[in-house]
């Protein structure tokens, strides 16, 4: 186990910059998730960590070593990675054992840190097989036995669940996590998937256009995203948005006036987006009219897209809801739990 | 009448074309194969005819009567050096062009491949009078290296190109289970790459076992005589017993299609690498 530190990361393509000045501090035993859109630079950090890619500029390290220039194998780490990269030619035993072969390790102990591995992740039974006689799934926990029979100081993840089918991810992100709590090894994780970010991170670091736009714990990004990009990339179904503008009677957008979060009376005429989750829009006979679009009952909940102010929207009730695509319902958004951001830059008001 | 579909029509030409070509190459394999079983007198009977009996015996007397022995074995000692060393350095090479970055990678790319577009003929002189100052000619060094150099090319940018269709993310995992650039080679790329190295071999033991010009030019002394070459001098004594002659051209072929069948399952699987997942 040891902390990570990203100083002031960058790296170019020619004159293109992907990283761009990347700062982040992983603390010892961590479960850190790098999450954002594709193309964000996401991956591309964490090959930097892994060092499967020289970093421009900026500082690396790995517990109390700088790694910069050190080879992928010196810097005691394990990577996940999302094709499972194992030996095709390989049975489970023999990719498990692989890294240990030739560091030293008599035979002994290899197959005693296999059994090890293969005894957490259920693979006891499936020591003798090769990779192309697994399902996904056990190809992934044989991808995971690989990186911890080596006891590595750092676990990296790229976008491991990826090629699993919805019912298999689920499975498999607990059994990540609960690993993680098993060995408590600091673990760098990445994810599209703003769901996995959610329910495994210890914290979240949400990347856009190769810059960090907020790292925080999972309820702190969704409760107070510092701006429009992680508000409306966190949660899912997706933030809300009205753009229009504030003024001493509330939030003016479309015709309608909502009510507005906190004192914010200084900022009278400034342009902004009103941001509100899903789930705060509550069914109230005296709120604002919006059409109903489409229902979508999903047992548990029911998603109802509609139009509100203009802006074609969605609200989730936990109630039955007996509405049709063409009706009008009465809404009321809990000012507690709305957003105000900057038109320009997006940047959070309240 | 019913009317028959284009479909069918097209089908059934399409049919028709591909047996006419499947004929054309095995016809005349087919009648070398009946001529060399065959006595001079049933050769006088007509090229269909069957003989009485298979004649053996020619294939008896090309072996010991046209040297056919002594030529085979010198193809042996020629093209197991030549598919070996190759397929190594090529391996080697090859690993070089695909994953490591040294200077003037591009140019000696391009060198290389000048290298296999050059035709013997074009330096064959040359090559002569470098063999004679090394004292190599007649010799199977003299066959030998020069085939070396000739396969290198082929084999490096053959490599290259099935390397870097293998998935970077093993070898990337390779790199991260701390194992270095040999270990990589051989415990990770070889195995993987076994049906590319079956194809690549198969490749170079026809080339090599069907090479005419050097053997011809570096070589006059019968004793180091490979196949090719034996058959052109068995040609010119035995001109008037074609079923001896014909059996010599068998001898000839025979290793390649055997060699061909051996791995025919991983040359297919060689030449359909990477087509899909």
């Amino acid at each position: 186990m040891a902390p990570v530190k990203l100083a002031n990361v960058r790296k170019s393509f020619g004159a293109v910059e992907i990283i761009q000045g990347v700062d982040v501090d992983i603390v010892d035993g961590e479960f850190l998730v790098l999450v954002g859109p594709s193309g964000c630079g996401k991956s591309t950090l964490l090959r930097m960590i892994a060092g499967l890619e020289s970093i421009s500029s900026g500082e690396i390290a790995i517990g109390d070593r700088v790694v910069n220039d050190l080879e992928p194998k010196f810097r005691d780490i394990a990577m996940v990675f999302q094709n499972y990269a194992l030996y095709p030619h390989m049975t489970v035993e023999r990719n498990m054992g692989f890294s240990l072969e030739h560091r030293g390790h008599s035979k002994s102990e290899i197959a005693e840190r296999v059994q090890w591995a293969a005894q957490i992740l259920d693979l006891a039974k499936l020591l003798d097989r090769y990779p192309r006689q697994l399902s996904g799934g056990q190809r992934q926990r044989v991808a995971m036995g690989r990186a911890i029979v080596r006891n590595p100081q750092v676990f990296l993840f790229d976008e491991p669940l990826s090629n699993l089918d919805a019912k298999l991810r689920v499975v498999m992100r607990a059994e990540i996590k609960s690993l993680h709590q098993r060995l408590g090894v600091t673990t760098v994780y990445v994810t599209h998937d703003q769901v996995e970010a959610m329910t495994m991170a210890d914290r979240i670091v949400v990347m856009n256009g190769g810059k960090v736009e907020q790292i925080g714990t999972p309820l702190e990004l969704y409760d107070r995203p510092a701006n429009r990009f992680v508000a409306g990339f966190i949660g899912s179904p997706a933030m809300n948005f009205l753009p229009g503008t504030i003024t001493r009677a509330g939030f003016e957008a479309g015709g309608v006036t909502l009510p507005l979060p906190g004192p914010i009376a200084e900022r009278d005429g400034q342009d902004a987006v009103y941001g509100i989750r899903p789930e705060h829009l509550a069914l109230d006979g005296e709120g604002l009219e919006a059409e109903v679009l489409l229902v979508e009952p999903m047992g548990s909940e029911t998603q109802v897209t509609l139009r509100l102010a203009g802006q074609q929207m969605i609200a989730v009730f936990r109630e039955r809801i007996s509405a049709r695509p063409g009706e009008t319902i009465r809404l009321r958004p809990d000012v507690a739990a709305a957003h105000l951001f900057d038109a320009a830059s997006g940047a959070r008001l309240n | 009448m019913a009317a028959i579909a284009p479909d069918a029509i097209k089908r059934q030409s399409f049919r028709l074309v591909m047996w006419l070509f499947t004929l054309l190459t095995i016809v005349p394999f087919a009648l070398l194969l009946l001529t060399s079983l065959k006595s001079k007198q049933d050769l006088f009977r007509g090229a269909f005819a069957l003989p009485a009996y298979p004649h053996f015996e020619n294939y008896v007397s090309a072996w010991v009567d046209g040297h056919f022995g002594t030529y085979f074995w010198n193809s042996i000692i020629v093209v197991v050096p030549v598919v070996t060393c190759s397929i190594v350095l090529g391996l080697l090479t090859g690993f070089a062009f695909a994953f490591l970055s040294f200077p003037f990678k591009r140019s000696i790319f391009v060198i290389l491949t000048i290298g296999m577009m050059v035709p013997t003929e074009a330096f064959i002189i040359p090559l002569y009078y470098e063999m004679r100052y090394l004292g190599l000619l007649n010799s199977y060094a003299a066959m030998i290296l020069p085939q070396i150099a000739m396969s290198l090319p082929f084999a490096t940018l053959f490599m290259a190109a099935t390397m870097q269709q293998l998935p970077k993310d093993v070898m990337e995992a390779a790199l991260l289970d701390g194992a270095s650039r040999g270990l990589i080679l051989r415990r990770v790329i070889v195995p993987l790459l076994k049906p590319a190295i079956s194809s690549l071999g198969l490749f170079l033991f026809i080339w090599t076992w069907n090479e005419f010009l050097i053997p011809l030019i570096l070589v006059n002394d019968d004793a180091f005589r490979t196949m090719p070459l034996g058959m052109l001098f068995f040609q010119g004594r035995y001109t008037v017993n074609t079923p001896v002659l014909t059996a010599g051209a068998v001898l000839v072929i025979a290793p390649i299609i055997v060699v061909y069948l051996i791995f025919q399952r991983k040359f297919i699987e060689g030449l359909t690498a990477g087509a899909s997942k």
